[in-house]
């Protein structure tokens, strides 16, 4: 019991400097825990939307995608013919039976050629106004389109569109496209999270969006009153009995949960690199809590000295420390489940900001939310806290007669030094091999053990390298600074155990931090230097943004017709089934173009002449599927299209695999794809590349851009263009990434104020000394400041280096991946080295405030 | 004079629980001269001497050194002034455990951004007899050296007036007696101004001049004490302090 009572009382008694490291436990669980709630949220908003969109059975023809596949390649989406209604109608239990049409193969475009699509990602989804649609929206201004001209759309995109009744959109589809003046407006009943949805009657759906009038995508089929859904089903099946092969049939829960697997592997992915990022920012609240309850232990050695001398057992001053800790973290915990709803909210709101709408009438807070936060807090602190635990139960009770100064300085031994040399030795020889591998799969766990081991390595040999390294950067930076400089340096050096840790905890994060930032900027350098290498085309024609809809027939034809430029060339994937002589069949795609594809992307042939591919019933394969299937030039493969026919075409020619773009690809030309792939059913171009006339690129490029000006769904990029978006692309990735360290980081600056706040209050005497023969107040918060600045760099300093280390491993290492150019991005690098020492002058604010403000006299008075 | 106090008065809280801690005291401080203060526990004596230096503010009363009032002075002044015209020796813990000897006898020229005198460093440096020292860390010396070194500091800068808070109260008879020959050859030597606080009469006995202290009121006063006269009189101190 009097153990409990003075671990109370310890723990009330120092709640300032408790409060810090509780801080820590509350960002990291409340990270957790804000990420389950997040995701638990997203999740139910999903399974709302899919559970109200979907009909009691759902019939669709049988060659429709699967929700998690791409959209149709040709633009328009599968479908069965309008007699099925009929069959459909004669099941038992059926009440009514409604014909669908939905395509996702669509592009809105206002009047001004701005894309009415979502820009988070969402699709565009349009279809014909049925009954069905009332189980998720309601029309809440205008009414649902009754002719070609008319068309209702959604009210999360009317609002962010600005769009009014009357106004007209035009709808672009492979079909070509048509305009409809929004007749009305409907609202979802249920939080629709980020598409935009567009409603036409269902003749004007028919004809422009499957191109076929009597057919529908999809029949929806609502049961009569007591049938179950999977009864229900079970006889529309039979109904359709003989051509049920043609057919799936899904009850509403199956559709659902279809629905859901599309989207659950995204969430997932976020779901765990979000949680990912909480375990960092736990790893580095270690170290803060370790240093903490170190540093108290310290401070109160005399004081459990006492509690030996007078009796208490090891056991018992262990485990009051320990209960200390245990009050930490339940306090944290509770703190941090709390603060991880409200960032879930948060997150909520920012993901609207950015187009993904989500509400808090959805947010969803499992039971084992609380509890695994809880948990993972509690555990955490008082694993952390064991190690100051058990120095705290090996205190002598002869600590209570010696003199109260300043706690032993703590050495760092050699055990400590070679212990951190093996491991630092080990990791560096896992990395030194991961660069060796000439295979990615082997070196990635090479990498992965270097990495952990490095890591540790470098924890454990912090101290010892924390007197080396602080000496130096001293010797660099403060010389300048006189005694006050010498004081700091010194200050920083007494305690490398302490300066080391609170080094390591920022050292974690800014390592990920520079890896990343070596990965990235190496990717963006390679394919940089691969686009010159290998690229010859002057102009890019691609999809915008990441949408993946395959280009229009009638963009395509602009833009070959557009002048000034020398050849376009269009890139289609068909896909295929193919059949080695030897009998094996895999399932591949073609890269079916116009043959002067050669010119606009020069890949080496290891055999053969690329240029017979584009000749009549020839193709080409890469090196390595030549090699697994022991293939050369003139042998005769078996290609079975999809939705075509099968032939036999020769091999003339194996490419080099030793390629950035389109590693591994098959070519073949559009004209031989096109002789065996049925009409109608051929895919369209996902790209063109297009060269420029000698002397006209500029007008070629304004020819191409105005060629496609009123097709939003398409951009068009120079080389240039193509690069700065590449980089766009890989900085916003980084950043996202940055953004979650920052976390991590947060609770490592966290550690540098605690550390400086403990040392401060540590030191009282000698401040007050100092104070008494003449620092002045500004003098000894520098000296503070500085102490603090050379902490944070040391932390930088070995977290840059262990992070440039992994990232060039890694760049080496995915070399055989085509990331072929390491470059350290050293404006980065000396961004975050320069902030670093931002970071500890704002650490060191407080800590110097109150180091400023102490009471000379205090300090000195003779107890 | 080297330093005065005019009505000075120390008191601490207010109304039914306040302590006055000195009472109207007046004291000149001869320069060149060893002043000790005494008196019991509780006498203020502590508190006239931080009060005297500049460590602590006063109620009321004025306290000069020098010419400078430095009652009133802002904290910036104060330190500046401490710095540059004071020395101090404290009972314990006077040194930084990060500088080495040498170090600390500097530190105050060196955070005023001074260039120590060399010749007199070396002098100081021998009067204290640490020559083969300097390099060491606090915790590599006796508690004798310890002191020795406080007392090289506060010789160093050539301060006007040195103050010791007990300067010899931690250590033993040997060693406090060599610091305090150190004290007074340099008072005799070199001119030096001292007041030291103590309640060592033996100590007291190495001063020019003894203030007795009690109850924040300076009582009496003797020049040129012996240990066994100071003894006496506080002999005579208590008795008086228990008929009374």
């Amino acid at each position: 019991m009097t153990v409990l009572k003075t671990s109370m009382r310890n723990f009330f008694a120092h709640k300032g400097r408790m409060a810090l490291s509780a801080v820590a436990v509350v960002l990291s669980v409340a990270f957790v825990c804000g990420t389950l709630v997040f995701s638990d949220t997203m999740t139910t908003t999903f399974d709302k939307l899919f559970a109200a969109t979907s009909a009691d059975v759902t019939v669709k023809p049988k060659n429709a995608p699967e929700a998690d596949d791409d959209g149709p390649k040709n633009g328009k989406p599968e479908s069965l013919p309008a007699s099925a209604i009929a069959r459909v109608e004669k099941a038992a239990g059926v009440k009514s039976v409604e014909g669908g049409v939905s395509s996702d193969s669509v592009t809105v475009a206002d009047s001004k050629n701005k894309n009415m699509g979502p820009t988070s990602g969402g699709p565009t989804l349009a279809g014909n106004w049925t009954k069905n649609e009332l189980r998720s929206m309601e029309i809440t201004s205008g009414h649902a389109p009754r002719g070609p001209t008319e068309v209702m759309v959604d009210a999360d995109t009317a609002d962010k569109h600005d769009l009014k009744l009357g106004e007209e959109l035009r709808t672009i589809t492979a079909n070509g496209d048509f305009k409809a003046k929004i007749s009305g407006i409907a609202t979802f009943k249920v939080t629709n999270p980020g598409a935009a949805v567009f409603y036409y009657d269902t003749k004007t759906a028919q004809r422009e969006l499957i191109g076929a009038s009597g057919r529908f995508t999809h029949l929806s089929v609502t049961a009569a009153n007591g049938v179950s859904d999977a009864q229900l089903k079970q006889n529309v099946t039979r109904t359709l009995a003989g051509d049920a092969a043609a057919y799936k049939v899904k009850t509403q829960k199956e559709s659902a949960d279809d629905d859901r697997k599309s989207v659950g592997s995204f969430l997932d992915v976020m779901k765990y690199a979000m949680l990912g990022f909480a375990g960092i920012a736990f790893l580095v609240g270690i170290f803060l809590i370790i240093n903490t309850f170190s540093m108290l232990v310290a401070q109160r050695t005399r004081e459990i000295g006492l509690m030996r001398a007078i009796g208490s057992s090891r056991k018992q001053v262990n485990r009051s420390v320990l209960v200390e800790a245990l009050l930490l973290g339940v306090v944290g915990s509770v703190l941090g489940v709390g603060a991880g709803i409200g960032l879930a909210v948060g997150l909520m709101k920012l993901m609207s900001g950015m187009g993904m709408e989500l509400s808090t009438k959805d947010l969803t807070i499992a039971w084992t939310t609380p509890v695994v936060g809880l948990a993972l807090g509690i555990i955490v602190t008082v694993l952390a806290a064991y190690l100051p635990a058990r120095r705290a139960g090996k205190i002598s009770p002869m600590a209570a007669l010696r003199d109260a100064g300043t706690p032993a300085d703590g050495k760092a031994g050699a055990v400590r030094a070679l212990f951190g040399l093996v491991l630092t030795g080990a990791g560096a020889f896992g990395l030194y091999t991961a660069g060796q591998a000439d295979k990615a799969s082997e070196g990635s766990l090479f990498l992965g053990g270097g990495v952990v081991l490095t890591l540790i390595g470098f924890v454990v040999i912090g101290p010892v390298l924390a007197s080396l390294v602080v000496r130096v950067i001293s010797a660099v930076l403060l010389r300048g600074f006189g005694p006050v400089g010498r004081m700091a340096e010194r200050n920083a050096l007494r305690n490398p155990r302490r300066t080391g840790a609170t080094g390591a905890a920022l050292m974690i994060g800014l390592a990920l931090v520079a890896c990343l930032s070596v990965v990235g900027s190496s990717m963006v350098a390679s394919a940089t230097d691969e686009l010159d290498k290998s690229v010859g085309a002057d102009f890019i024609v691609q999809p915008a943004g990441d949408s993946g809809k395959p280009l229009t027939p009638q963009s395509v034809r602009n833009l070959r017709d557009a002048p000034h430029t020398g050849h376009v060339t269009r890139v289609r994937e068909v896909p295929m089934k193919i059949t080695t002589p030897a009998g094996r069949t895999e399932s591949e795609s073609l890269v079916a173009t116009d043959p002067t594809y050669t010119k606009d992307l020069r890949r080496e042939a290891v055999s053969g002449s690329v240029a017979g591919a584009y000749r009549g019933n020839a193709m080409a394969v890469g090196e390595e599927f030549a090699r697994k299937h022991h293939l050369k030039v003139g042998d005769k493969l078996t290609v079975d299209f999809d939705h075509g026919r099968t032939v036999k075409l020769k091999l003339v020619a194996v490419m080099s695999d030793d390629t950035a773009f389109d590693k591994g690809a098959m070519y073949t030309s559009i004209a031989t794809a096109e002789r065996y792939v049925s009409a109608g059913r051929m895919p369209l171009d996902s790209m063109l590349l297009a060269s420029a006339d000698k002397g006209q690129e500029d007008a070629a490029y304004k020819a191409l851009k105005a060629a496609v000006a009123e097709d939003p769904a398409v951009q068009v990029m120079n080389q240039a263009d193509f690069k700065d978006d590449l980089k766009d692309q890989v900085g916003q990735m980084l950043n996202m990434v940055y953004g979650l360290l920052g976390l991590a980081i947060i609770v490592a600056i966290l550690g540098v104020v605690n550390t400086l706040a403990l040392s401060v209050v540590e030191r009282t005497r000698e401040i007050g000394l100092m104070r008494a023969i003449g620092l002045s107040r500004r003098q000894l918060r520098r000296m503070i400041r500085m102490e603090s600045v050379v902490i944070a760099l040391f932390g930088a300093l070995l977290g840059l280096g262990l992070g440039m280390g992994w990232g060039a491993t890694a760049q080496k290492l995915l070399a055989l991946e085509g990331l072929k150019v390491l470059e350290i991005p050293w404006p980065t690098i000396l961004t975050v080295f320069v902030g670093s020492a931002f970071v500890g002058l704002f650490a060191a604010l407080i800590p110097a405030f109150r180091a400023g403000r102490m009471n000379v006299l205090n300090a000195i008075a003779t107890e | 004079m080297a330093a005065r106090a005019r009505q000075v008065v120390k008191a601490y809280g207010t109304g039914e629980t306040r302590v006055v801690a000195l009472d109207h005291i007046d004291v000149d401080i001869a320069r060149g001269h060893f002043t000790a203060i005494m008196g019991p526990s509780g006498s203020g004596k502590s508190t006239l001497m931080h009060c005297l230096a500049g460590l602590d503010n006063v109620s009321s009363g004025q306290i000069y050194l020098d010419d400078t009032e430095i009652t009133g002075l802002k904290d910036k002044k104060l330190t500046q002034l401490r710095r540059d015209r004071i020395g101090f020796i404290f009972q314990a813990f006077n040194l930084l455990p990060t500088l080495n000897a040498i170090e600390n006898i500097t530190l105050p020229m060196d955070i005023a951004g001074r260039k120590p005198d060399r010749a007199w460093l070396d002098q100081v440096v021998d009067t204290v007899g640490l020559a083969g020292r300097l390099k060491h860390r606090p915790t590599e010396l006796s508690g004798g050296q310890q002191q020795r070194v406080a007392v090289a500091r506060a010789l160093a800068s050539r301060p006007e007036i040195i103050f010791g808070d007990e300067p010899t109260g931690n250590l033993d008879s040997r060693a406090g007696a060599e610091v305090l020959g150190f004290l007074r050859r340099s008072v005799t030597e070199l001119g030096q101004t001292i007041v030291m606080v103590t309640h060592d009469p033996v100590a007291a006995s190495y001063a020019d001049r003894v203030l007795y202290l009690a109850d924040g009121r300076i009582v009496d006063e003797m020049y040129n004490p012996t240990a066994e006269q100071v003894l006496d009189r506080m002999k005579h101190f208590d008795a008086r302090g228990r008929t009374s």
